[in-house]
C-alpha cells in the first residue's frame, strides 16, 4: 500500500513537472500584438520547412514570400517543373523508340507540347497550394510581399497587394535563396525567348530545331535531355573537361557522357563561350578552346545559359543592420547558421554550401532547433546529389579523386546493372553502382550510381554514410529479390569481398 | 555443445551500425564553430566573426537590458537574454533527478 502511495505521489509530481515543462514551451507563444518568435524571410524549401518546424515547436511564426506562391525556385521554376518535363518527355521518347521491342505497337505518337506544359504547371500549382495549406494547418502567418530590415528586429514588408506593414521578430531566419547568375562579363543577355535561363527553358512555346546549352552541370544536362527527347538537336558547351558538375566521380562522369552521346547529345568540352549574337531569327554562339586558340560559331534557335546561380540579398538592407556578406555575396554564418547578428540566422542557397533544396530543408529544421534548444544537426558529408536524366546519376560522399587528393587508402566495389536480374527484366541495364570504402576499417566513404532509379537508390547510401556503416554492413543486409537494389548490395559485397552475380 | 555455441557467438560479426539509444542533447547549448563550407579566410578569422556577433548581442538586447548595482546584466524578457540563459524543455532524466533529490544520478 505504501509502495502504491509512493508511486501515485511520484506520478502526480511527474505530472506537475510535465505541466511546468509545457508552460515553458508555451512561454514562447504570444498574442498578435507581441513580436513573432520567428520570422522567416523566403518561402522556398528552406524557408517554408523552417516556418512549419518553428510553428510545430510552439513558436509564433511568420513567413514572408515575395513570389506570391510558396515553394521558391524549386517548386515554381526548378526541381519540380523540370522533373515533370523529364518524366513526360521520357515517356514520349519511350513511346517513340522503346515500346516496339517490348511488344507494344503504338501508331501515330505525336507531341502535344501545350498539354505537356500544362501538366507541368498543374503539378507546380498543386504543390505550392499544398504548402499554403500546411501553413494554415500549422498556423504560420503568411505575408505575400518583399521584406527589408528596418532594424535588427523589425522588418518592413512591401505587400504584393499594395501598401506596407512592419513586423517584429525575436528571431529572424533569412532564406531568400538564389537566382540565375548572368553570363560572366555580361556579354550574353537573357531574353527568356531565344536566350533563356533555367526558368525560360521550362516554358518554350515550341521545340527548337537546334539548341545550344551553355554549361554541362546538372541543370544543363537535365534540360538538354528534355528537349533532345522532344526532337531538338542539342549541343552542350562546357568550359571544364567533364560533365555533371561539382562532386561527380570522374569514372561515372565519363560513362554518363557516353550514355548521353548515344542518345544524340553533342558535347564540346574544354570550350569557352565568348558571345551569343542574335541574327535573322537565330542565335550564333561564338566559342573558343578553353586554353585559347580555335574559334567556332554554333547556330541555334534557342540558347540555354546554365552557368550557375547566385545568392539573393538585394533589398534586405543587410549593411544597415550589420549582417556580414562574403565576396561572393553569400551571408556569412557559423555552423549554427548564426550571422554576425546573433538572433538572425541564415539557411539555404543564400549562404555557404551546395545550392540544393534538400540541403536547405535540413538547415531550416536545424536552424529552428538551434533557436529552440541550442542544438541541431546537419551532416554535410551525407548530402546526396541527383541528376534526373535517363539513366539517372546519383552520388553521396567522396569521389575517387577526393580520396586520392586526401591520401586516403580505399577499396572500390562495383556492380553493373547488366548483371542485375530486375534491370534485365526491365530491359534497362545501363550503368553501375560503385562503392568507395576505407581500406582499413571498411567504412563507406562514397557511393556513386549511374543507372535506373539511381535517385531513389542513393537514399540507402546516404543512410549508410550517416550511420557510419561499413560496406559489409550493407552487404549482409537482405535486399528483396528481384530488385534493382540488389545491385547496390552486390556492389557493397564487391567492396569488402566478392559479388555473387558478377 | 555449450562451449562451442559460446565460441561461435563470440566470433559473431559486429556491424559498425548499432543502436545508440534515444538521442539526448546536452543540457548546455553547443558552442559555435566555423561553418564546414565557409571559405578558408572566413574560417581563419572566425574569432573575429564571433566577437562581432557577441558585441552585436549586447547592442541587440541593450534596449531592454539593464545593469544592476552589482554590474550584472538583467533582462525584462527571457528572449532578450543570451541563448544559454533561456528556458529549455526539461529532459526526462532532469525531471527524474529533481524528483529524486539527485538520487537518480547516483
Amino acid at each position: 500500500m505504501l509502495q502504491l502511495q509512493r508511486v501515485s505521489q511520484r506520478n502526480a509530481s511527474r505530472a506537475v513537472a510535465r505541466a511546468a515543462r509545457w508552460r515553458t514551451a508555451r512561454g514562447y507563444a504570444s498574442s498578435s500584438s507581441e513580436p513573432y518568435d520567428a520570422i522567416i524571410i523566403g518561402g522556398g524549401p528552406g524557408g517554408y520547412v523552417a516556418a512549419i518546424k518553428a510553428a510545430q515547436q510552439g513558436l509564433k511564426t511568420a513567413c514572408i514570400e515575395k513570389r506570391g506562391a510558396l515553394g521558391g525556385t524549386c517548386l515554381n521554376v526548378g526541381c519540380i517543373p523540370s522533373k515533370a518535363m523529364l518524366n513526360n518527355s521520357h515517356m514520349y521518347h519511350q513511346a517513340q523508340h522503346d515500346m516496339k521491342r517490348r511488344g507494344i505497337d503504338i501508331d501515330g505518337v505525336s507531341l502535344n507540347l501545350p498539354v505537356m506544359l500544362k501538366a507541368k504547371d498543374d503539378a507546380v500549382t498543386n504543390l505550392t497550394k499544398g504548402v499554403e495549406h500546411l501553413f494554415r494547418q500549422n498556423k504560420v502567418d503568411y505575408f505575400k510581399g518583399t521584406a527589408s530590415f528596418a532594424s535588427q528586429n523589425k522588418l518592413t514588408v512591401a505587400l504584393n497587394e499594395g501598401g506596407e506593414t512592419e513586423i517584429e521578430g525575436k528571431n529572424i531566419i533569412i532564406a531568400t535563396g538564389s537566382e540565375v547568375a548572368p553570363f560572366p562579363g555580361g556579354s550574353i543577355e537573357i531574353d527568356e525567348e531565344q536566350i533563356v535561363s533555367s526558368t525560360g527553358v521550362l516554358s518554350l512555346k515550341e521545340v527548337p530545331k537546334k539548341m545550344v546549352v551553355i554549361g554541362g552541370g546538372i541543370i544543363g544536362l537535365e534540360m538538354s535531355s528534355v528537349w533532345s527527347r522532344l526532337g531538338s538537336e542539342v549541343t552542350v558547351v562546357e568550359f571544364l573537361g567533364a560533365i555533371g558538375g561539382a562532386g561527380i566521380d570522374e569514372e561515372i562522369s565519363k560513362q554518363f557522357q557516353k550514355s548521353l552521346t548515344k542518345q544524340g547529345l553533342k558535347f564540346k568540352l574544354n570550350t569557352k563561350v565568348l558571345a551569343a549574337d542574335k541574327r535573322d531569327g537565330k542565335v550564333y554562339v561564338k566559342t573558343e578552346a578553353a586554353k585559347g586558340g580555335k574559334e567556332e560559331e554554333l547556330e541555334a534557335d534557342v540558347v540555354l545559359v546554365a552557368v550557375g546561380r547566385r545568392p539573393v540579398t538585394t533589398g534586405l538592407n543587410l549593411d544597415k543592420i550589420g549582417v556580414e556578406v562574403d565576396s561572393k555575396g553569400r551571408i556569412v554564418i557559423d555552423d549554427q547558421f548564426t550571422t554576425s547578428v546573433p538572433h538572425i540566422k541564415c539557411i539555404g542557397d543564400v549562404t555557404f554550401g551546395p545550392m540544393l533544396a534538400h540541403k536547405a530543408e535540413e538547415e531550416g529544421i536545424a536552424a529552428v532547433e538551434y533557436i529552440k534548444s541550442g542544438h541541431g544537426h546537419v551532416n554535410y558529408a551525407a548530402i546526396p546529389s541527383v541528376v534526373y536524366t535517363h539513366p539517372e546519376v546519383a552520388w553521396v560522399g567522396k569521389t575517387e579523386q577526393d580520396l586520392k587528393k586526401e591520401g586516403v587508402q580505399y577499396k572500390v566495389g562495383k556492380f553493373p546493372f547488366a548483371a542485375n536480374s530486375r534491370a534485365k527484366t526491365n530491359l534497362d541495364t545501363e550503368g553501375q553502382v560503385k562503392f568507395l570504402a576505407e581500406k582499413e576499417t571498411d567504412r563507406i566513404l562514397g557511393v556513386h550510381i549511374i543507372g535506373p532509379n539511381a535517385g531513389e537508390m542513393i537514399a540507402e547510401a546516404v543512410l549508410a554514410v550517416e550511420y557510419g556503416a561499413s560496406s559489409e554492413d550493407v552487404a549482409r543486409t537482405t535486399h528483396a529479390h528481384p530488385t534493382l537494389s540488389e545491385a547496390f548490395k552486390e556492389a557493397a559485397m564487391a567492396a569488402y569481398d566478392k559479388p555473387i552475380h558478377f | 555443445m555449450l562451449p562451442t555455441l559460446a565460441r561461435s557467438s563470440a566470433q559473431a560479426r559486429k556491424p559498425l551500425i548499432h543502436f545508440l539509444g534515444k538521442r539526448q542533447w546536452a543540457a548546455h547549448a553547443e558552442a559555435p564553430h566555423p561553418h564546414p563550407y565557409a571559405p578558408a579566410e572566413i574560417k581563419q578569422s572566425f574569432g573575429e566573426f564571433s566577437s562581432k556577433s557577441r558585441s552585436s548581442t549586447t547592442q541587440a538586447v541593450s534596449s531592454s537590458a539593464s545593469k544592476s548595482k552589482s554590474g550584472a546584466q538583467t533582462f525584462e524578457e527571457f528572449w532578450d537574454a543570451p541563448q544559454r540563459l533561456r528556458p529549455h524543455d526539461l529532459q526526462e532524466a532532469e525531471i527524474e533527478a529533481i524528483l529524486s533529490g539527485g538520487a537518480s544520478n547516483a
